[in-house]
């Protein structure tokens, strides 16, 4: 499920079976001319990753909207990230995993209320290129297995 | 010379007037009868067949198919992926199910869980369909897989749109 009109509509009635949350924890910083490609390009590659995630898993996953946030200050992100979750909480979510590429959210796991997915990124390349479709899928799918091991 | 032959000027206005009226009655009833056939005429969205695998490469054994085609949706253009369950049955014919779950929308998967070697499978809620795609009592789906629509032309199959059927 997405946060979408449609997918919404599906969700209330049935919430129940869908419990569980993914929040894609996603940084940016346009202040840097060198760090706004590659962020861009880890951007397009987290939305990528999470779609894939969903589309297998829509009826148990739902995707929350994206957590965006100015790279470099996950310390003081830990609290307004929370504050998601406790919302989201609030609906009968049993499992929150937090999906990013970004490392520095390793440090704070133990804060955040929310499972943490950290995976390494691909640093750049070409998002339509035959291998790294292959690679995501392949991450996704192991991934997904992971998220069902929790299940 | 022949007198008979000669149109008289009452002819001459009635066949004008007939064929002046004639056309306009035309121009009239060609949009309505257009508008009444046009459920017939239209195209279905997404209506045509696609060429997703060769026939013999199809056996018993349920595999997965993949091919994408372009959706329009209301504002955005996009290339969706679909999947299709395919294999030959004990008639020998060849049949395409849908992998998307009839309970909330997962995908299912042949066989994946060591419990149910001959069932499909959903990860989400253990929801179990036969191999004919006819849903499980006692599971959470409420009906079967839909079945695409397909046909044989030079060796390949060509899946269409994927037909719901009703609850078991």
């Amino acid at each position: 499920m997405r946060w979408k009109e449609n997918d919404i509509k599906q969700y209330l009635p049935e919430k129940e079976y869908i419990d569980t949350l993914l929040i894609p924890l996603i940084p940016f910083d346009p202040a840097s001319d060198q760090m706004m490609g590659k962020q861009a390009f880890q951007k397009e590659i987290n939305q990528i990753f999470t779609s894939l995630i969903e589309k297998e898993y829509r009826g148990r996953i739902f995707l929350a909207p994206e957590y965006y946030y100015i790279s470099g200050a996950a310390e003081t992100e830990v609290s307004r990230v929370n504050s998601w979750i406790n919302q989201f909480k609030k609906q009968p979510f049993m499992h929150v995993f937090l999906f990013t590429f970004d490392a520095k959210w390793k440090k704070h796991e133990d804060e955040l209320t929310g499972k943490l997915l950290w995976v390494p990124a691909i640093q750049s390349g070409n998002i339509q290129s035959t291998e790294t479709q292959s690679f995501v899928k392949e991450q996704a799918g192991q991934i997904s297995e992971l998220i069902q091991a929790y299940w | 010379m022949s007198d008979k032959k000669r149109v008289s000027r009452r002819q001459f206005l009635n066949y004008t007037l007939t064929g002046v009226g004639g056309f306009m009655a035309a121009g009239m009833l060609a949009p309505m009868v257009r508008f009444a056939i046009d459920p017939v005429l239209q195209t279905k969205e997404g209506g045509e067949m696609h060429s997703v695998a060769s026939v013999d490469e199809i056996t018993n054994e349920p595999t997965r198919v993949e091919w994408t085609i372009d959706q329009v949706d209301g504002w955005y253009e996009s290339e969706v992926q679909k999947t299709a369950w395919v294999y030959r049955n004990e008639k020998d014919e060849i049949v395409a199910l849908s992998p998307i779950c009839t309970h909330l929308g997962c995908t299912v998967d042949w066989a994946s869980n060591e419990e149910y070697p001959n069932q499909f499978y959903c990860p989400c809620h253990g929801g179990r369909y036969t191999k004919d795609g006819v849903n499980v009592k006692g599971t959470p789906p409420t009906a079967p897989l839909p079945v695409y629509e397909h046909k044989v032309e030079e060796g390949m199959l060509y899946l269409g749109e994927a037909q719901s059927r009703k609850g078991a």
